[in-house]
């Protein structure tokens, strides 16, 4: 097992990764797909950094937003100041600045919050959280209060190789350049001194007091560093959208990174990739779709809390196991025989959910147009009978799927069996 | 003087109520070990209860029924989704919580709307009880404060006079002596969680027509509730209720005082510098800030939490 | 003549009102191997816990080569040099054999809290864990993780971390505990090979293990030492043979 940062195959995987993230743009012409890729970009940095506490050093913050949103105002201040003032800095290095501001912000605050661990860590970040953001309230000077502060990213003489990061296009490649420093500057921390005893303190942190490290010191470092690649997803986003608003730094953006890096799987460096990815594309996508977005995004959630706690990244790890112990052929009808199940409960689930949302959220029928097309029907709401069809495709699914989910769980612990079996 | 009293009866008012929710909170965290993000959902959902019912039958029999509902909610998240999620550890049962929080909100939401209901005080309630210098108490307020002391005495009681008391008292301090002694532990969860959320949902019950109803209560309350039982002490419950006293009348009083930070550094002798943001601040927008302050410097100078047993 | 390895004076731990260490006064010599014995409940593992700063001294003074440690952290003490094993399975459960003994060599080289170095660059911590690894018997498990390692393994790795870092103090809590007899052999070989040189104090249960391996024994019961000394001389040492109330301190 060789861990090098850079040896050949790593090297390849991370220049291919980059090579097609600068590739995208020529498939996806659109300027909306374009905001999109731009949104993924910031949002893969801002839930990396986050794992950092959640998946390498065990502390679980409900205030991360804060290191994100101080690194987005700094941006967008020092994005005026060079507009009004000029200056030595361009457009290009504010990530830089953005992410200084996340750093100090961590020295600050990390000093509070990383003296305990565990559940009190959760609540003391949640209270600095919710500090900041009160704060941002109160001193519209520096937070430009309900309207956010706005600027332009055109700005300053001396733009890089002709770049005036204005286009959309160019801008993405200023996030995708930023981000593959910052992914690949994270993953080389994994594979420190400081890195490994994260993890340490995050297995045992009693056993690694008593091999000399002041755990303290470990989650306080953790965290400073973690704040200046939050700082620098902050400050992507700050030049991308060119506005910031107080919401940049309040408990839902500290949500939706949490959300976003346990779905993805905090067991793996890649882990918290997938989620953003995921999770941006499925809040485009199926936000578009229908107003129940939020509410299908909690109960996605909750169903990886219990199902599958490692994340998607942990359910591929496991398939890869399995492929390569030789054992994934014989799981292969078993996943496509639930599948159907599932699918037939997931249908009546969400005919339920779009025809509540009709009824009771009163926002008119737009909001039941995937219910028309799953149930292939005129929905008279105020009858029983879309009612009962949708129950009762529910309750089929879900008699299905315990049926034949059974089996499959067997099979499945079967398998897994077998290829622990294999290893030992 | 005058504003000093009524303050003080404003601040315990709604101190009593934050201890409804941290005592509950408290337990919930002593025994299971489980910090419930979703506590102050269980209180939002005791409000619209009630409002509900109210609109049915009226206010009386809601402030029984609605938090019976929301304890036996309370139940069957512990025993369906909670009891699993513990196989997968604290971060995990944390999480739970933490995405039923969202999802109470999101049905919440979908079931009444996005803004405030009309969940109103019972006409029987509406008026002064009483008229101290020139500013009335409200009889609805002396009805809160008699339905959190009666809880007090009622919870005190079932702690200290039922067996079930006992056995949740014994787990509070040796908590694997309890499964030793052979007691049902899963049971006994399940009833404190239960018990836990109830009395959230009463809190929501009384609450939700002093302040507001809305789908925005629950974040509002649920982090006060955090800092009270940081300052108080995790898994104290002497120190829930005297933190939740204190955070309720710094609340009041706070919001009550519109002099500024000049005018206070003032009072000790001290000038600021002209016209900074800062020093032009008034006590009354530093109101929402005070208990995050309040909870940093005890996490500065006395970690363990103003009345807390064990350093966590 | 240089200061014991471990002196202690007039050591008191309370509980709340119970006193679980009443008094202790001892001193541990520098490359000695010293067994604690007693009766259950009489302190042993409180008094490790004591020394290695994991409890609060409620009295008295522990001295760790001439000088006072009372009030430091673990991480201080251990940084002192003197390292310490659990009664319970203290290991990195999610990281593999490798990364564990890595773990624990990483302060004793001088990385610190480094992030600017490759842990796969630095040489000689690699080498010295693969060193203990080879010792303790666990190189073809390099790369499983800890936590799945049978419990014999287990054991072996708590030795392996406490002596990874080249700790000349080493305190060693019940570490043959629910041992079969073969895999105490084994156990009793290690230590007696990892710890030659250094100095040894161990809490054993195990009184094959204790005579085998002690040049000295204390008797800890009731939180006081009734007696110090070779084992020969505590076999028949009145005090001792009460204390233990017939149970046989022969080989069992």
């Amino acid at each position: 097992m060789n861990s090098a940062v850079f040896n050949h195959g790593r090297l390849l995987l991370w220049g291919g990764f980059l090579a097609l993230a600068f590739a995208l743009p020529l498939v996806f012409k659109s300027g909306f797909l374009v905001s999109l890729l731009c949104q993924i970009g910031i949002m893969v940095v801002f839930a990396l950094s986050y794992n950092m506490l959640l998946g390498q050093t065990g502390l679980l913050s409900f205030g991360h937003a804060v290191y994100y949103g101080i690194g987005a105002f700094v941006t967008m201040h020092m994005l005026n100041i060079i507009g009004k003032d000029g200056g030595p800095l361009t457009t290009a290095l504010l990530p830089l600045v953005g992410g200084l501001a996340g750093m100090l912000a961590g020295v600050v605050l990390g000093y509070v919050t990383t003296k305990k661990a565990g559940t009190t860590f959760a609540m003391i970040s949640l209270g600095i959280g919710e500090l900041v953001a009160a704060c941002a309230l109160m001193f519209p000077g520096f937070f430009g209060g309900e309207g956010g502060v706005s600027g332009n990213r055109v700005v300053g003489k001396g733009n890089l190789l002709g770049f005036t990061w204005g286009p959309q296009v160019e801008m993405y490649g200023l996030i995708v350049l930023w981000a593959f420093l910052a992914t690949v500057a994270m993953f080389a921390l994994t594979q420190t001194p400081l890195g490994r005893m994260a993890n340490a303190v995050r297995d045992n942190p009693e056993r690694a007091e008593f091999v000399g490290y002041d755990t303290q010191r470990v989650r306080y470092l953790m965290l400073i560093l973690s704040g200046l690649f939050a700082g620098i997803a902050g400050s992507l986003t700050a030049l991308n959208y060119e506005i910031v608003t107080s919401e940049t730094l309040n408990a839902h953006t500290s949500g939706v990174v949490l959300l976003m890096t346990f779905v993805g799987g905090i067991g793996f460096f890649y882990g918290p990739i997938i989620g953003a990815i995921l999770i941006s594309v499925m809040q485009i996508v199926i936000g578009g779709m229908t107003h129940a977005w939020l509410l299908y995004f909690g109960l996605f959630f909750l169903f990886m809390v219990l199902m599958a706690p490692g994340g998607i990244a942990s359910v591929i790890a496991i398939q890869r196991n399995l492929w390569l112990a030789g054992l994934f052929g014989r799981m292969v009808p078993h996943y496509l025989a639930v599948a159907l199940p599932v699918l037939i409960l997931l249908a009546g689930l969400v005919g339920l959910i779009e025809m509540s949302y009709a009824l009771l959220a009163g926002e008119g029928v737009g909001a039941g147009d995937t219910a028309t097309k799953v149930m292939k029907m005129e929905l008279h709401l105020n009858t029983p009978g879309p009612w009962l069809a949708a129950l009762g495709v529910t309750a089929a699914g879900l008699v299905l799927t315990r049926w034949i989910g059974g089996r499959t769980r067997a099979a499945w612990n079967s398998a897994l069996a077998t290829l622990h079996g294999d290893k030992s | 003087m005058e504003f000093v009293v009524i303050s003080l009866l404003n601040g315990i008012t709604y101190g009593l109520l934050l201890f409804m929710l941290s005592s509950g909170l408290t337990l919930i965290f002593s025994m299971m070990g489980i910090l419930n993000f979703a506590h102050a959902s269980f209180y939002m959902l005791g409000a619209y209860f009630a409002y509900q019912i109210s609109t049915w039958v009226g206010f009386w029999p809601g402030l029984l029924v609605a938090p019976l509902l929301v304890g036996a909610v309370g139940a069957a998240v512990e025993r369906y989704g909670l009891r699993r999620a513990h196989r997968f550890g604290h971060v995990a049962e944390l999480l739970f919580t933490f995405g039923l929080a969202f999802l109470v909100e999101e049905v919440v939401h979908l079931i009444w709307g996005k803004t405030s209901v009309d969940y109103k005080i019972p006409v029987e309630l509406d008026g002064t009880l009483f008229t101290l210098f020139a500013t009335d108490f409200p009889i609805y307020k002396g009805f809160m404060m008699l339905v959190s002391v009666g809880m007090l005495v009622a919870l005190y009681a079932l702690l200290t006079r039922t067996r079930i008391g006992l056995i949740i008292q014994a787990a509070l301090t040796k908590p694997d002596m309890v499964e030793a002694l052979g007691h049902n532990v899963p049971r006994i969860f399940m009833l404190v969680f239960g018990g836990g959320t109830a009395l959230a949902g009463l809190a929501g019950v009384i609450g939700g027509n002093a302040f507001i109803t809305e789908p925005g209560m629950a974040a509002a309350v649920g982090s006060i509730v955090f800092v009270v039982v940081v300052v108080g002490g995790l898994g104290s419950l002497g120190g829930a209720f005297v933190a939740s006293l204190l955070i309720g009348c710094i609340q009041t009083f706070s919001i009550a005082l519109t002099i500024s930070i000049t005018d206070v550094f003032a009072l000790i002798g001290v000038t600021l510098p002209e016209g900074s943001q800062v020093a032009r601040l008034t006590i009354t927008q530093l109101a929402p800030v005070l208990p995050y302050l309040l909870m940093v410097a005890i996490l500065i100078f006395r970690p363990r939490g103003l009345m807390g047993a064990r350093e966590s | 003549m240089s200061s014991p390895a471990i002196r202690i004076t007039g050591l008191k731990k309370n509980f709340g009102a119970s006193e679980i260490i009443r008094g202790v006064d001892l001193d541990i010599h520098r490359g000695e191997r010293h067994a604690i014995i007693g009766p259950n409940g009489a302190g042993k593992s409180t008094l490790f816990h004591l020394i290695s700063a994991r409890l609060p001294v409620s009295a008295g003074v522990i001295e760790l080569k001439g000088e006072n440690v009372v009030g430091l952290k673990p991480f201080e003490i251990n940084r002192k040099g003197l390292s310490r094993s659990f009664q319970i399975t203290n290991i990195f459960h999610n990281l593999s054999v490798f990364e564990n003994l890595r773990c624990a060599v990483l302060w004793s080289l001088g990385y610190r809290y480094s992030f600017w170095q490759r842990l796969a660059g630095l040489a000689d911590a690699r080498l010295r864990a693969e060193a203990v690894m080879e010792d303790i018997g666990l190189a073809k498990r390099r790369d499983t993780p800890a936590g799945i390692l049978s419990y014999a393994e287990q054991r072996a790795l708590e030795i392996g971390i406490t002596i990874a870092s080249g700790a000349d103090v080493i305190l060693l809590d019940e570490p043959t505990a629910g041992m079969s007899r073969s895999e105490t052999d084994d156990a009793v070989a290690l230590i007696r090979r990892v710890t030659e040189g250094k100095t040894l104090v161990m809490v054993e249960h195990d009184m094959g293990v204790v005579f085998g391996l002690a040049d000295r024994i204390s008797v800890l019961v009731y939180g006081q030492i009734i007696a110090t000394d070779a084992p020969a001389a505590i076999r028949c040492n009145a005090a001792v043979q009460e204390a233990y109330l017939g149970t046989s301190l022969n080989h069992d």
